[in-house]
């Protein structure tokens, strides 16, 4: 029973319980907030009844059951031609609501906006349109293997590894996932190498 | 920050490139001595001053930074040649903003705006130096003249944002929402509108003045189409036509979204709702997160279902073969919303017919064939049972009780539905109204599935939820339940070995980390408690929601380093998130997401005036006065910060107490502990707490909060008290006293008086009645159980009242059975009778779980603080000083021999109290580990008994001494790992630990006692 809506601020109160999951960064309220101020649609939760958060995915996914929050959804659209792409920031889901393939409805939503979505972005005075993105792509940690295994089945490949991308420490796996956009899956062809954060593209 | 690139003041942007490419990389040193060597050849420039002021910031340097920049806006204001650039001024106003002086930056453009009129960029600086400020007003004023100079959508709707948020957070009338509607009407008439975000925010103005059907018909126009998702669009048209009271079409719209999403339950009821023309949802003020207008919701006349009973029965058939149809196209096992929507059909049936067929019951039976072996199934049908009867609640319980529990391994479906009737019983309170000998049996059982099943996860990795994890939580509730009904030890010693169990076999379940937590706490076994806490990553935002699950023991416990850190990181979070929140705020703007940027500043609002934020700001001072009691200086030197204590009674003030916000979440608190300012188990066993439905009510949620309300109030005047006291006590020495008593002296004691007033009245009672509760309790003729409030509230104000008795000599004391108590007497007295009765089990804590340790501690540490302090003050005016002559000193030494003696009295009082207290505490010091360690073991031992605790802990020993073969290497590693006797130990250290660290704190107050004495005249 899932209800998709925009993460609002007072979510940010009512999140705790997925939260506590160690699996899940609780992020500074800047992170969040600025998620909020420049791509309040690419910013979703999934409310259980009596409102309580599932989970959340920074894009979207609500299940509104008598239960808790559902997922939130972080998101955002960036790159430019071919290498416009949405990219998932967060994705977590609350443990009594798993292995209900939210997670995967949870994708399916955001790769659906990706899809579709027509942008409107105004750099400066001038105001550039976007059209559809080519892939969807997210970071994880290169131990989290209950996430990688999930995002396989959704059909997520690991495209390149990131040294050392979490505080320096951990390494990250860059996954990614064609959309419909992107006929030939070009997105989808993995790196031969890793690569450093550095080399990164985008922030 | 970004490096600035151009001109600005005439300085070229290869000097000015280096010195913020320094300051990016925070080589400040450098960047001063390039913006120095830069300053020396543009000595007048304002920009040039200003990157130097914002370097010595950075350096520490907050006082030399200010007087930089003031030179700087000198010559901003002086020199009219200069054109004034939005550069220099956001580099200043960066500056004045970390110096807390946004009014400095705001001069700055407004006067060069005022100077260069129609100046955008300049405007638009303006305008953010407001939204910092939030000057609502400011801001909608500034907003025009930009709309007026470029014609901008986006100025426009700042301009209308800005009138938003005067009605919502300011004092504006709901009449400014017509202003904003006119703007915006105008506007659109030559315009149109290009941003969805402004279309919501027209609309929300619409819906805010109740116009809903003006908001239908611009949804349904040409910019409707501003929304590109359907959905959307769809869920705002329902919600829009409900309120309006269009039924059918609203039902039809709603109908519409869940063809496309058969899956969104909210929707659903909002369908239903509107078939059956029932706004009683809608009247409860159901809080509409999308749109926070939830003045506007809710504020209708509630008119319950009317309709007749043929079109009622229409309306449900309809809502059921439509709900049928869902279930046809949801494709998978996941989607449980159309299955939900039955029982929520039947259940409205019910309770509008008042029917008691047997639908709603087989649709909740087949609701959990379906769903059953799910962990969210209780959470789904908690509402649905408790619309049923008694034995209707029974006969489905026995139904769902019937899945057998077979002796060999349950598939994990099976295992679901197993642990969903297990939550069933408890939640619906069955499980707790077992006789214990039951009670005990399901306990075991839970353990022993648990262990049983380990097989199912051995290939999940640690980091995943194992199946059956829940089933120890359900065990430990079971165990701490058989611990408040029989008081043995044993059973609340079990509940956390079946915890630390469950966490050494996998460390990352936060659901056993927050019940040890407490269970810990209970036992006053803090460090333990304060280690599983920092497991659970507690940061940021959940600083706000999840810190009450430690701090308030941590506050009042004598841990005060940890303690310390805990305040300081709630507060830097706080601090830190106000700093930048306007500019989070202006983010928003600046991106068109204009409903983003009121919902800001409303969370803003709402986090400013956190209940927790207050008592933090209150209690953070009043730990540093505890700490420095022993010497007065040292304590007028922190009553000085805080302007003498006058920095906190605006927070005691009515209206900030009345607009506190109650952030916390308590839904993951433990059923015993449902908020922090309540325990079970500190009380005897009572089956009227057993109901889960009735926990936290509203009513029971307002009381709450006017309980924490008059804390606030009552704790907010503490340093204030304190610091009114030593100066009255001082004072009341001067020679001459009432005669030539100065206006301040007056003045110190006539407010140290109403202050007394007020916080009596927090107490509930005027300022004689609570002297006379006072005085009741040491005749005897009344329990200090029966008083409200804190024993240690009691204690503090008769610390006070002697103080201002001092120099007031204004207080009447009632006879007491004929002895006459003078106000040194009352205190004195109070503590003796206080600390008897806080000691009154002499137990040992090890034996005693639920002693009041921490009542004790606050006594010794706040109370007897503040007495000592008094005295202290008493005793310096009492030491002659250098220019008292010789002649006649004599007399006015005798003259002070009535109070010296007092004063010695008192002192041997104190030391009296603390010396009893130490002694309890030096014989559990003393006892050997080894001996408290097989007394915990011993209440574990069962005897040969079936009854009584021990039973569990067997299972766990069992499996962990020999595993199941078939739970794999990791987990195997893990049980073999586990030990009984050293979760004991870490029981036994626990308290040692901090029953250790409070005989420091008694020592060192005795010490200082002590020397005290020898300063008696």
């Amino acid at each position: 029973m899932t209800t998709i809506r925009r993460f609002c601020c007072n979510d940010l109160l009512r999140f705790s319980p997925v939260n506590f999951d160690h699996l899940t960064e609780t992020f500074n309220m800047s992170f969040y907030m600025t998620y909020l101020a420049r791509w309040p649609d690419y910013f979703h939760v999934g409310e259980g009844p009596g409102n309580r958060i599932m989970g959340y995915n920074m894009y979207i996914l609500l299940e509104l059951t008598t239960a808790s929050y559902v997922s939130a959804v972080m998101g955002k659209v960036e790159g430019q031609g071919e290498s416009w792409h949405g990219h998932v920031t967060a994705v977590t889901v609350a443990p009594e609501y798993r292995r209900q393939q939210l997670a995967k409805k949870l994708m399916n939503m955001l790769e659906e906006i990706s899809d579709k979505i027509q942008l409107g972005f105004c750099i400066e005075k001038r105001f550039l349109s976007r059209d559809k993105a080519y892939f969807v792509d997210l970071f994880v940690r290169a131990s989290n293997m209950p996430a990688i295994k999930m995002y396989e089945k959704l059909g997520y490949i690991i495209y390149r590894r990131v040294l050392r991308y979490y505080s320096g420490e951990e390494d990250g796996l860059d996954m990614r996932k064609a959309l419909s956009r992107d006929v030939e899956k070009k997105s989808m062809i993995p790196l031969k190498r890793p690569v450093t954060p550095d080399e990164l593209e985008y922030d | 920050m970004a490096s600035k690139f151009g001109m600005a003041g005439g300085i070229p942007e290869r000097r000015v490139r280096p010195i913020w490419d320094a300051v990016d990389s925070r080589q400040f040193k450098n960047a001063l001595k390039l913006s120095t060597a830069l300053l020396s050849k543009f000595p007048n420039s304002p920009y040039a001053l200003a990157l130097k002021a914002l370097i010595l910031e950075r350096l520490g340097k907050p006082d030399e930074a200010l007087s930089v920049c003031l030179n700087a806006k000198e010559h901003l204001y002086s020199d009219d040649a200069i054109l004034i650039d939005d550069l220099t001024l956001s580099t200043l106003q960066i500056v004045f903003q970390r110096l807390d002086r946004l009014d400095l930056a705001t001069s700055c453009y407004e006067y060069a705006c005022g100077k260069f009129a129609n100046n955008l960029e300049l405007m638009m600086g303006l305008f953010n130096c407001y939204v910092r400020e939030y000057s609502y007003v400011k801001q909608q004023q500034t907003a025009i003249k930009m709309y007026k100079v470029a014609g901008e959508e986006r100025f426009l709707l700042w301009a209308v944002c800005s009138v938003q948020l005067q009605v919502l957070c300011g004092e504006g009338g709901e009449k400014l929402l017509l202003l904003a509607e006119a703007l915006l009407k105008k506007h659109i008439a030559s315009h149109d509108l290009h941003e969805p975000e402004a279309l919501l925010v027209y609309i929300s103005i619409l819906e805010q003045q109740a116009k809903y059907e003006a908001a239908l018909e611009i949804l349904s126009g040409k910019l409707g189409s501003l929304l590109a998702m359907e959905g959307d669009k769809l869920r705002l048209q329902g919600r829009l036509l409900a309120h309006a009271r269009d039924y059918a079409a609203a039902a039809a719209i709603f109908q519409k979204v869940l063809e496309s999403c058969p899956d969104d339950w909210e929707y659903f009821l909002h369908y239903l709702d509107c078939l059956l023309e029932d706004d009683s949802r809608w009247c409860k003020g159901i809080v509409d997160d999308q749109t926070q207008w939830s003045k506007v919701v809710g504020t209708g006349t509630c008119n319950l279902s009317l309709l007749t009973d043929e079109v009622f029965d229409s309306r449900i058939s309809s809502a059921l073969t439509f709900v049928q149809k869902l279930q046809t196209e949801v494709d998978n096992d996941s989607s449980r919303g159309p299955y939900l929507a039955n029982l929520e059909i039947e259940k409205r049936r019910r309770l509008y017919k008042k029917s008691d067929d047997r639908k709603l019951m087989e649709a909740l039976l087949k609701y959990f064939g379906r769903f059953g072996h799910l962990a969210c199934f209780t959470s789904d049908v908690e509402m649905f049972l408790q619309v049923l009867t008694h034995n209707e609640k029974t006969e489905i319980l026995e139904d769902i009780m019937k899945v057998h529990e077979s002796p060999s391994i349950l598939p994990a479906k099976a295992l679901g539905q197993v642990m969903t009737s297990f939550r069933l019983q408890e939640s619906t309170g069955v499980t707790f109204r077992l006789p214990a000998f039951e009670l005990q049996s399901t306990a075991a059982r839970m353990t022993e599935m648990y262990c049983k099943h380990l097989p199912l996860s051995k290939d999940l990795d640690p980091q995943e939820n194992m199946h059956g994890e829940e089933l120890l939580v359900m065990a430990c509730n079971v165990l701490v339940q058989l611990f408040w009904r029989t008081r043995r030890l044993g059973y609340l010693l079990e509940a956390i070995m079946v915890l630390e169990f469950g966490l050494t076999i996998r460390r990352y379940v936060w659901q056993y980390k927050i019940l040890l937590l407490h269970l810990y706490s209970y036992f006053c076994v803090f460090p333990s408690a304060l280690d599983w806490y920092k497991t659970l990553d507690i940061k940021n935002i959940l600083l706000e929601t999840a810190s009450h699950h430690i701090l308030p023991q941590m506050l009042r416990s004598p841990l005060w380093p940890d303690l310390t850190d805990l305040l300081n990181e709630y507060l830097k979070f706080m601090d830190d998130h106000f700093r930048e929140a306007a500019d989070l705020t202006f983010l928003a703007y600046r991106h068109r997401n204009y409903t983003k940027a009121i919902e800001f500043v409303q969370f803003r609002e709402r986090l400013q005036h956190s209940h927790q934020y207050s008592m933090i700001r209150i209690e953070a001072p009043i730990l540093q006065l505890k700490q420095k009691a022993a010497s007065l200086e040292e304590a007028e030197c922190i009553l000085e910060n805080l302007n003498h204590g006058v920095q906190l009674l605006d927070l005691s003030s009515e209206e900030n107490c009345k607009s506190l916000t109650f952030n916390e979440d308590m839904q993951s608190r433990p059923w015993w502990t449902p908020t922090p300012d309540e325990n079970y188990l500190l009380g005897p066993f009572e089956e009227d707490l057993l109901c889960p439905e009735e926990f936290m009510g509203k009513k029971q949620a307002n009381e709450r909060e006017t309980r924490l309300r008059k804390v606030i109030e009552r704790r907010a005047l503490l340093p204030r008290l304190v610091a009114l006291s030593i100066q009255t006590a001082s004072s009341s020495l001067k020679e001459n006293v009432k005669a030539n008593g100065s206006i301040d002296d007056n003045s110190n004691s006539s407010e140290l008086k109403h202050l007394l007033e007020r916080y009596a009245r927090s107490l509930g009672n005027s300022f004689d009645d609570a002297i006379k509760i006072i005085v009741g309790i040491l005749d005897g003729q009344r329990h200090l159980e029966d008083c409200s409030s804190h024993i240690v509230d009691w204690m503090n104000y008769a610390v006070f009242v002697n103080a201002w008795n001092l120099f007031s000599r204004d207080l009447a004391l009632p006879d007491g059975n004929g002895c006459q108590f003078d106000s040194w007497n009352l205190v004195d007295n109070l503590i003796e009778k206080c600390t008897i009765e806080l000691l009154r089990s002499t137990e040992p804590l090890l034996k005693c779980p639920g002693h009041d340790l921490l009542s004790l501690v606050q006594m010794v540490t706040e109370t007897f603080s503040w007495h000592c302090l008094v005295i202290q003050s008493c005793l310096r005016s009492l030491q002659p000083s250098g220019k008292k002559k010789k002649r006649g000193s004599g007399a006015a030494d005798h003259s002070h021999l009535p109070l010296c003696k007092a004063i010695r009295h008192s002192v041997d009082s104190l030391c009296a109290a603390v010396e009893k207290v130490t002694t309890w505490l030096k014989a559990q010091l003393n006892e050997l580990e080894d001996e408290k360690l097989s007394f915990l073991l011993s209440s574990l031992q069962r005897n040969g008994c079936d009854e009584g605790p021990g039973h569990i802990l067997e299972i766990l020993e069992a499996e962990a001494a020999t595993p199941n073969p078939e739970v794999g290497f990791r987990i195997s590693q893990m049980l073999q790992s586990w030990s009984s006797a050293d979760v004991a130990r870490k029981v036994i250290k626990g308290q040692f630990s901090v029953l250790s660290e409070f005989y420091c704190l008694c020592n060192s107050k005795l010490k200082s006692m002590q020397a005290l004495r020898q300063l008696i005249p």
